[in-house]
């Protein structure tokens, strides 16, 4: 599941940290889609994932932990997704929001959804970059 | 249990698939009643911290109906037709939900024996053959914990204060505990082809998984699980209940009848 800026997309290092964003998913600081598709797509797609802020905590969705894998076949992307609890009160914002994001790029035809709970999503699953987002937020995080 | 994994409902017999329909409906109406039971002390608590628990513990009752419920498709079942137009005498609920708990001490209690005994039965799904539960109900169980930990926190607090306190958790106890335990550990065919088939543990390792979980609690206030009968009169093998079936208004609320108009799936 390896990831990250190797595709030419902008990184959004820090940016989407700051609690800039009043918008879902903090769609008003996503990138403009790409001119031309990317190479590496699998890469790309998790650059993207990247972007997508999680309504409630203003970190992104891989760094909450959430993502558990994607896969991407021609033009059809395939994200399974977990949440932070069963009765999570933003689950459809938090799929609109992959949805949307990933359907701005001309490359992506259509976005499927698995929802998982294995293994079960717990403070762990949170990134050091996350961490020390939510640290720079007042937001201490144990385990 | 026995060893392998069913991927699916369809691949079990239909005597076994039955049973496990029985299963699944008596887990999501259990979480959906309990949640509507937690649901009526978000005010009216012992303190603030105490209601937004309730509350909390509410929302996470709907979350795992909300997986359980879904987990019906497997049977050819529509959920949203289960979750929102059985009459009351279709639910499976434990029938000590079928009516609002009067006081604290009964939330305690039934947070503690209620409760206590879905999660029991959801321990005991987690650990079978059959992959839906395997990969769903462990985060449910995670989420449980809290329950437990303020359930058990609460019973402590109650066993150790007033007389009268000890006297009303003692008989919210001993109301709950006989048709709870039927509910829990059936002594039913249904529930013997689960555990045949390794889709559950035996119904006498439920109950012991139960009383090792509960039974240190309960006995603050001397209450021997270990003696305790299950009250079966009148069992409804077709849904693993007594007679009967919650109150009206909870029907309504859990169905959403106030507001059918607006549905949206």
């Amino acid at each position: 599941m390896a990831h990250g800026g190797m595709t030419g997309l902008p990184v959004m290092k820090g940016v989407a940290y700051l609690p800039a964003s009043q918008v879902s998913g903090g769609r008003d600081m996503w990138s403009e889609p790409l001119a031309v598709p990317p190479e590496d797509r699998q890469s790309a797609v998790w650059d993207l994932l990247h972007e997508v802020l999680d309504p409630e905590i203003p970190i992104s969705l891989v760094d909450l932990g959430l993502i558990y894998d994607l896969g991407l076949v021609d033009r059809h992307v395939k994200v399974r997704l977990t949440f932070t609890a069963t009765a999570c009160p933003c689950m459809a914002f938090i799929r609109e929001d992959i949805e949307d994001r990933l359907l701005r790029e001309s490359w992506i035809d259509r976005v499927e959804i698995e929802e998982v709970w294995d293994p079960p999503w717990t403070n762990d699953r949170i990134s050091e970059r996350g961490r020390e987002a939510l640290r720079r937020l007042g937001v201490g995080v144990s385990g | 249990m026995s060893g392998g994994t069913v991927e699916t409902a369809a691949d079990l017999p239909p005597e076994a698939r039955e049973a496990l329909r029985r299963l699944v409906i008596a887990l999501a109406d259990a979480k959906r009643l309990m949640g509507i039971r937690y649901s009526d002390w978000l005010l009216g608590a012992p303190s603030i911290e105490t209601g937004i628990a309730a509350s909390s513990m509410a929302q996470d009752e709907w979350g795992h109906a909300r997986l359980l419920y879904a987990m019906l498709k497997a049977f050819d079942m529509d959920p949203v037709q289960v979750e929102h137009e059985r009459p009351s005498d279709e639910y499976c609920s434990p029938d000590a939900l079928d009516r609002p708990f009067e006081d604290w001490a009964e939330v305690v209690a039934g947070c503690v024996v209620i409760d206590g005994a879905i999660s029991a039965c959801l321990r005991s799904f987690a650990g079978g053959s059959y992959e839906p539960a395997r990969s769903r109900v462990p985060k449910m169980l995670a989420e449980e914990e809290f329950h437990w930990d303020m359930a058990a926190a609460w019973y402590h607090r109650l066993a150790n204060a007033s007389e009268e306190a000890r006297t009303l958790l003692r008989d919210a106890t001993l109301e709950m505990l006989p048709s709870t335990l039927a509910w829990m550990a059936p002594d039913d065919s249904a529930a013997n082809v689960l555990s045949d088939a390794g889709l559950t543990d035996s119904p006498g390792a439920i109950r012991s998984s139960f009383e090792a979980v509960v039974g240190p609690v309960l006995a603050e206030l001397e209450v021997d699980l270990s003696t305790a009968e299950a009250r079966s009169e009148g069992w409804d093998a077709s849904r693993g209940r007594g007679p009967g079936g919650p109150d009206d208004d909870a029907i309504e609320r859990a169905r959403g009848d106030r507001n059918r108009m607006l549905f949206v799936e």
